[in-house]
């Protein structure tokens, strides 16, 4: 009966990490020391989400026999983007090499702002369908008032 | 006179469970807006199939009768497609959010539309149970 409220609802989660994920690698930015890595300093490392649809057994059947819309999205895990990072010639900052240049995160602003606001129009959709089905149900209880 | 089993009364409770599963596959569908080779998914009814799914050319046959069966439509008369002839987005995904909201704003008035046929329904009842007062 909730199905389709649940579905709505771990799709709100999912963006709402999405979200975090953002905020953590904006804020990180500048972070010189994400990770120490053999006694050296390795910056922050930009993360990204991976999503894809809730599937289990019961899913895989569900959908053999045509029954079932699906249940939803989930995170299945955060990886780090690969990218190298930049390179910044700063020879009097503490984590400069020998030739002066500091390694900086591999985070580009731009691209935070238009994962964000993806997730805030993902988040404002699904509210939508949230608040629809909700209403269906409660139109649901009228019959026969 | 079969007053609540009536076809009108079992059409609009299929129709009611279709529209259902129709919100669900659409929620299913926005959830899924930024998924990775996620394809979407429609609801349509199964009784616009039939006809289709009846040609002989379409024909299997099982084995045994504890296997699935090939061509088994929800038990509500809706049966859930995936939609395969739109644009695929850079990363396999083929969620049109415009399009499935307007569906879900479409599937919105024609469940109330049901609803309200509904106690129409059960209204005229009432009527004749209180004798028209």
């Amino acid at each position: 009966m909730f199905n389709g409220i649940n579905t709505s609802a771990s799709a709100l989660t999912s963006q709402r990490l999405r979200m975090d994920v953002v905020s953590s690698n904006m804020a990180n930015a500048d972070s010189t020391r994400g990770r120490l890595v053999d006694g050296e300093w390795q910056p922050y490392r930009r993360k990204m989400v991976v999503m894809e649809p809730n599937n289990t057994f019961k899913n895989h059947l569900d959908r053999a026999r045509n029954e079932k819309a699906g249940s939803g999205v989930k995170v299945s895990r955060i990886v780090e983007d690969q990218t190298p990072f930049k390179q910044v010639f700063q020879p009097e900052h503490p984590d400069a090499d020998d030739a002066g240049f500091v390694q900086l995160p591999n985070v580009d602003p731009l691209k935070e702002v238009v994962d964000m606001m993806s997730a805030t129009r993902s988040y404002e959709a699904n509210v939508t369908a949230l608040d629809a089905h909700k209403n269906m149900l409660l139109k649901a209880l009228e019959i026969g008032r | 006179m079969n007053l609540f089993n009536n076809s009108t009364n079992q059409l609009l409770h299929s129709a009611l469970n279709a529209s259902m599963t129709r919100q669900n596959t659409i929620s299913n569908n926005i959830a899924n807006v930024d998924t990775p080779s996620y394809k979407a998914k429609k609801t349509v009814f199964s009784h616009e199939l039939k006809s289709a799914m009846n040609k002989p050319d379409f024909d299997a046959h099982r084995t045994d009768s504890r296997h699935l069966s090939f061509r088994e439509a929800g038990s509500s008369g809706v049966e859930i497609q995936k939609r395969t002839n739109t644009a695929y987005n850079h990363n396999g995904n083929n969620v049109d959010i415009d399009l499935e909201m307007t569906e879900m704003a479409k599937n919105q008035i024609y469940y109330n539309t049901l609803i309200d046929r509904m106690n129409g329904r059960f209204n005229s009842i009432q009527t004749v149970i209180g004798q028209g007062r």
